[in-house]
């Protein structure tokens, strides 16, 4: 039996060896794909960042002009702030809210599908569906401020007001957007861990708070940190929300890294120097989820 | 120390009831928690629903309900050409990104699980990085590269530079990798050929797996906005999320506005309402990543 399935594998190998023309055709589609518009601009990205490309298609090698330039540019600095600003507001806000609503699914007794359907729904619609209503959720006659109004409070400037505020209204759009997922993801990790740990600390007397900051806490740190490196990489590409509610405003107060990159791109047409601002986009990302990784790492061993 | 507490303890009789008062106030607290939660999620989608069958320039919410509910709003919206125009849009674009995706993503997760073939483990790998290239890093030499190719403001400038994608060719090699190697063997034994084997095996079985990344893509493809908003120069190329935007930066009325984003969101909300259950478990099980 154990003979003959082992002949069969092996004459299976053997196939598979002699026609390695099937998988590359199987694999030429999405290869093609993959070479024009993920491999060709990623490099084209590095190449334009030192030309100084224009509209009309005429560029000149520049070398490391645009660097040079997007260093000694206030306007990038500013946007990197905003962006690593809306950052820090973004990811512990997504974060904080997914772990508590996935925590409390995991313990209610009844209704849980039902409760995670109304959570998880506006994961199902555009950034520009939700910042189209939450423009009008924030305006002076807008839902929140209508209901402060009637407690007798005066409105709330919220995409008006200072950096912090504008900045975190925005954040709160993007994280009832899309903290559903994570909290899919924390609610399966909360699934993971053993009941017996839990009951055994029960036992020995440890509270609902101890047992989630002892026990939850720890066992779920994988899955935390899972979580908090794709909202990290979601915070760093915030866009959509800024373009509809904002459009990098008021005074450049939410003027984040890729919306500068559109702007430097789509507004005034200097090609090479939003690519040079994409490069370093991609850099900052690619220098977080490393540090991440590292952190990661060392909490394991 | 332990000697006092278990002279303290009650003598264990039946647990379960001295617990079930306690257990239902928390769990009191638990769901009220819950239905705070879900108020924040849900009320913005009633606002949008209420604001779009509001009368226009009428008193309404947040001051008072609105005395009349009218549906002018949304035939205004049905009725105006471009607005259809953008739905057919981004319909057209999100259904045939998803046959192509899963078509060339299930081919290539076919030869990457079951093929040896020269670098395949190097493409694989290739394939992968891409995920780390955040797609806004690439945006202008992708605007450049589909410009030279006259690709602007066309059904394929919007569509095929958005296909390659990394994720699903990803979760279709797990999921054939696992499938039983014997069902192959067989399949060789009878005599199928490599295109028999793909489309009567691979794709049934795969099926799926095929159908939530299948919603996944719609859904990403249909909310997707800052490369169709480079690419749609004129009017009747725009797609629903670019429309939107235009709708929102002219001084539209408002009840005008909430009615087109009210539809805008049907489609996405019946895949919800219809495949709720799927998709929340998919979650966990796929790790496929908005």
């Amino acid at each position: 039996m154990t003979v003959q399935r082992a002949a069969v594998q092996r004459a299976s190998w053997r196939q598979r060896a002699r026609d390695p023309g099937w998988g590359l055709l199987f694999v030429l589609p999405m290869l093609v794909l993959f070479v024009i518009f993920r491999f060709v601009p990623s490099l084209g990205a590095v190449g334009m960042s030192l030309t100084d490309y224009r509209l009309s298609g005429d560029f000149s090698f520049v070398g490391a002009d645009n660097y040079v330039r997007l260093f000694e540019d206030d306007l990038f600095f500013h946007s990197l702030r905003v962006t690593l600003l809306y950052a820090a507001i973004c990811v512990p806000l997504a974060l904080v809210v997914a772990l508590g609503t996935a925590t409390l699914l995991h313990h209610v007794v009844r209704g849980q599908s039902v409760f995670r359907g109304l959570l998880f729904l506006p994961y199902v619609t555009s950034f520009v569906m939700a910042g189209i209503i939450w423009t009008w959720i924030y305006e002076s006659d807008g839902l929140i401020n209508g209901l402060l109004e009637k407690l007798g409070v005066g409105p709330v400037p919220f995409l008006t007001g200072n950096q912090a505020m504008v900045l975190a209204s925005l954040a709160v759009v993007s994280v009832w957007k899309s903290f559903g997922y994570s909290m899919l993801i924390l609610v399966a990790g909360l699934k993971n861990i053993p009941e017996d740990i839990v009951e055994a600390a029960k036992l020995d007397g440890a509270g609902p708070c101890s047992r989630f900051w002892r026990i939850t806490i720890p066992l779920l740190r994988p899955v935390i940190f899972f979580v908090l490196v794709i909202e990290t990489i979601a915070a760093f590409q915030v866009f959509d929300t800024i373009y509809v509610m904002t459009g990098g405003g008021p005074a450049r107060a939410s003027y984040g890294l890729v919306y500068m990159l559109y702007d430097q791109g789509f507004k005034f047409f200097d090609f090479g120097y939003a690519a040079t601002v994409g490069v370093v986009l991609f850099l900052v990302v690619f220098l977080i989820s490393l540090v991440q990784r590292y952190v990661l790492d060392r909490e394991k061993t | 120390m332990t000697a006092t507490i278990e002279a303290q303890t009650p003598p264990r009789t039946y647990p379960t009831q001295a617990h079930r008062p306690r257990r239902n106030r928390a769990n009191v607290w638990l769901t009220l928690l819950l239905v705070l939660a879900s108020v924040f999620t849900i009320v913005p989608f009633v606002a949008v629903l209420v604001l779009a069958v509001s009368p226009e320039s009428a008193p309404t919410i947040p001051r008072q309900l609105p005395d009349d509910v009218t549906l002018d709003n949304l035939t205004a919206v049905l009725s105006a050409s471009s607005f259809l125009r953008w739905t057919l849009n981004s319909v057209l674009c999100s259904v045939v990104s998803v046959v192509i995706i899963l078509l060339t993503a299930a081919m290539a997760g076919y030869a990457f699980a079951r093929k040896r073939f020269p670098g395949s483990t190097a493409l694989m790998w290739s394939f992968l990085a891409t995920l780390m290239v955040p797609i806004q890093a690439t945006l202008i030499p992708m605007f450049v590269l589909v410009s030279r190719l006259d690709g602007v403001n066309t059904f394929w400038g919007l569509i095929v530079p958005t296909l390659a994608n990394s994720q699903a060719v990803f979760l279709m090699r797990q999921f054939i990798r696992e499938l039983p190697d014997e069902l192959f063997d067989a399949a060789k034994i009878d005599g199928a050929g490599e295109w028999t084997v793909f489309w009567r095996l691979v794709l049934p079985l795969t099926k799926p797996v095929l159908a939530t990344l299948g919603i996944f893509v719609f859904l990403w493809h249909w909310n997707d906005f800052l490369w169709p908003l480079v690419i749609a120069q004129t009017d009747e190329m725009r797609t629903l999320t670019v429309g939107l935007s235009t709708l929102n930066a002219e001084s539209v009325a408002r009840a005008r506005i909430m009615a087109s984003a009210a539809i805008s969101v049907v489609p996405c909300l019946i895949i919800f309402g219809v495949l709720q259950r799927y998709l929340v478990n998919s979650v966990a099980t796929t790790g496929l990543k908005g």
